[in-house]
């Protein structure tokens, strides 16, 4: 079971922020690789704020840090140094077994490829957040169907992943990511494998979950259609914060 | 959800699962039926050598046992016979005079061990006169009736009703003769047996070396559920206040071979199924870490939605239990299916081509192994099985719970 303090902490539902502190605060961070004798510098001293509600995006070239910040912010990597502060959580104080409890309490995540448990059904993988949880099989199927069903995928549940497209596949990862309603949603490249039509049609989802839910989005990618749709833009250059608009 | 997982990964591949799966229950089925067969195949074979010894516990004259010295012998016999016959746990008494000589006829001279039984007495351990193949065994009518080993007969050229001089030491060391007349031919089946065993009554050998009312072996078995290493102490505490020395040894004193023998076999029995199944352990451990560095990029993601390292790798050993419990499942079916033919039909040693087959002097050509259960036996060496397999994936796992779910999700990028 996931710790009650993270899951207390994600019941009070999305965006909420402590205080008048912004929901993801970032400060000096920076995280170095080693690669043998060689030390690549992934982030160098970002700082960034993000508030509840944000619909906001990284972009940069590859390799300018946007995987690292957003691994980071999730607290999937430590930092090197600096620290993160997500809903009041100082995430880069936490130790690997909190860190996966502060994840699931607060993080959605959706991925690039990969998204799903293979041996699951799309059902069965939209619901998994909510049943490491711990929440009942009804409540469970009350909150994902109506979901499934905004995503065009209600009469896809039974199916495996492999049996979807790779468009399916990321709208059952967008449900999994928002089903426990959590305060943030990391996607990383999540349309770096679609078409554009089929990316255009998430990002509405996003955008449309996004206003109604509260939930905040943060991507990472370079992808244009992206680019156009987020309303924040963060730029990443080797590392560093080159550009941002202002938070919230 | 995590057991639902673990199954289904098990069947991801479908063929590795069912060699893995095969591997364990073969072994435990192999494990099970072994055991079976080696519990029934040393009980026979200690019977046997009980049965050989002359009984689960001996009385002799003190010292007897080591120099078969003929002036050794058990006086008064019938109250030493009485007193064993009174101890509790005692199934029979059988009363014996052991002669060592030669036996000689016209057509010439053998060494012989001459055994004066009483028949009837000799019954419930083992009937000589089952191996009778010509003439009679020791009906009581005979006068100084003589049995003796088929290859013994041929070698003296005698026939039924053939005299028969026996030459052997009293109980004061003389030399004395004794004439028999042969009344039955026995094949045991053991060669050397046949060219050496005769037996005559308990009176007759009495009568040939002046014994009187003495004896020179009390042979007893031992009663349903009594150890004969007990007995022994109960009979030699009964004999205590007797005027004379005797010894009392249960068989495994008398013939500590054949105990020595099953132990040691018991113990390449444990080698040879520990090396077995730690071939097929390192074999489950080697596809487990395989697994692992399949799915490093899938338990990265379920790492990254939240579960715990620990987690995971309850998930990597809840397929190794599934898998266990359907191979030890299909291991004890076809293990206990192996152990009810075995015990129904048994396996003959002599079938394994073994005819002549001896462990310490004793013969096991004639033994036939069933399958014996010993459940608590079985439940340790199950329990052994379903621990080491599971065991077999600890590493594995372990590695699956230290995966950072960063490095991880990159890992085939």
């Amino acid at each position: 079971m996931p710790n009650d303090a993270f899951a207390q902490g994600a019941a009070a539902g999305p965006g909420t922020a402590v205080a008048d502190r912004p929901l993801i605060m970032v400060r000096g961070v920076t995280r170095v690789y080693r690669q043998g004798a060689l030390e690549v510098h992934a982030l160098r001293g970002v700082d960034l704020d993000i508030a509840g509600g944000e619909f906001c995006g990284l972009v940069g070239p590859s390799g300018s840090g946007k995987t690292t910040l957003l691994n980071v912010i999730g607290g999937l990597d430590h930092p090197t140094a600096g620290t993160v502060h997500v809903a009041g959580h100082a995430v880069t104080e936490l130790d690997k077994g909190d860190a996966a409890d502060f994840r699931l309490a607060h993080v959605g995540f959706i991925f690039q490829a990969y998204n799903l448990v293979p041996v699951l059904t799309a059902y069965e993988n939209a619901e998994f957040t909510m049943l490491l949880r711990g929440v009942p099989a009804g409540e469970r199927r009350r909150t994902v169907m109506p979901l499934l069903e905004r995503v065009g995928l209600a009469t896809e549940g039974n199916r495996k992943p492999h049996e979807l497209s790779g468009g399916q596949q990321q709208r059952v990862a967008i449900v999994r990511a928002l089903a426990t309603r959590p305060d943030i949603v990391l996607a990383d490249e999540p349309t770096a494998n679609l078409d554009s039509e089929t990316s255009s049609g998430l990002l509405d989802l996003m955008d449309e979950l996004n206003r109604e839910l509260g939930t905040t989005f943060l991507f990472s990618s370079h992808d244009p259609v992206v680019i156009e749709r987020v309303r924040r833009l963060i730029r990443l250059r080797d590392g560093r914060v080159v550009e941002a608009d202002a938070a919230g | 959800m995590l057991w639902k997982i673990a199954w289904r990964n098990l069947w991801r591949h479908r063929g590795r699962t069912i060699i893995m799966t095969s591997a364990v229950a073969l072994a435990y089925a192999l494990m099970l039926v072994g055991m079976g067969l080696n519990d029934d195949g040393h009980r026979r074979m200690l019977e046997e050598a009980a049965r050989a010894a002359g009984g689960q516990v001996l009385v002799h004259a003190d010292e007897y046992w080591n120099t078969r010295a003929s002036d050794l012998v058990i006086r008064d016999a019938a109250q030493v016979a009485g007193r064993v016959g009174a101890v509790d746990g005692v199934r029979a008494v059988m009363p014996r005079v052991l002669l060592t000589g030669l036996v000689s006829t016209a057509a010439g001279t053998r060494p012989a061990l001459l055994q004066g039984i009483e028949p009837a007495a000799e019954a419930p351990l083992h009937d000589p006169a089952e191996d009778l193949v010509a003439g009679t065994f020791l009906t009581g009518d005979e006068d100084r009736p003589i049995v003796l080993g088929a290859r013994l007969v041929e070698e003296l050229g005698v026939g039924l009703g053939g005299r028969v001089v026996l030459t052997a030491s009293d109980v004061d060391g003389e030399v004395t003769r004794a004439l028999f007349h042969l009344t039955g031919v026995i094949r045991t089946g053991t060669r050397a047996l046949d060219e050496i065993l005769a037996y005559t009554t308990v009176e007759a050998a009495r009568e040939a070396v002046s014994m009187d009312d003495k004896l020179t072996q009390i042979g007893v078995l031992a009663g349903d559920g009594h150890n004969p290493i007990e007995l022994a102490g109960a009979i030699a505490a009964a004999l205590d206040d007797l005027p004379q020395d005797l010894e009392v040894l249960p068989w495994q004193e008398a013939v500590p071979e054949m105990v020595g023998f099953t132990e040691l076999d018991d113990a390449f029995g444990y080698v040879y199924m520990a090396v077995i199944f730690l071939v097929v352990l390192f074999s489950i451990a080697n596809t487990f870490l395989m697994a692992v560095l399949e799915r490093v990029r899938e338990l990265g993601l379920l790492s990254a939605l939240g579960l715990r390292g620990r987690r995971v790798a309850h998930l990597l050993l809840a397929e190794t239990a599934l898998m266990t419990v359907l191979a030890m499942g299909i291991g004890f079916a076809v293990g206990f299916a192996g152990h009810l033919a075995a015990a129904q039909w048994g396996i003959s040693v002599a079938m394994w081509g073994l005819e002549e087959i001896e462990i310490s002097g004793i013969d096991m050509a004639d033994l036939v192994i069933y399958s014996e259960i010993r459940p608590f036996k079985w439940f340790m060496g199950s329990a052994l099985v379903a621990v080491a397999t599971i065991a077999s994936s600890l590493y594995p796992a372990w590695r699956a719970s230290r995966l950072a779910p960063a490095e991880a999700m990159r890992f085939f990028e």
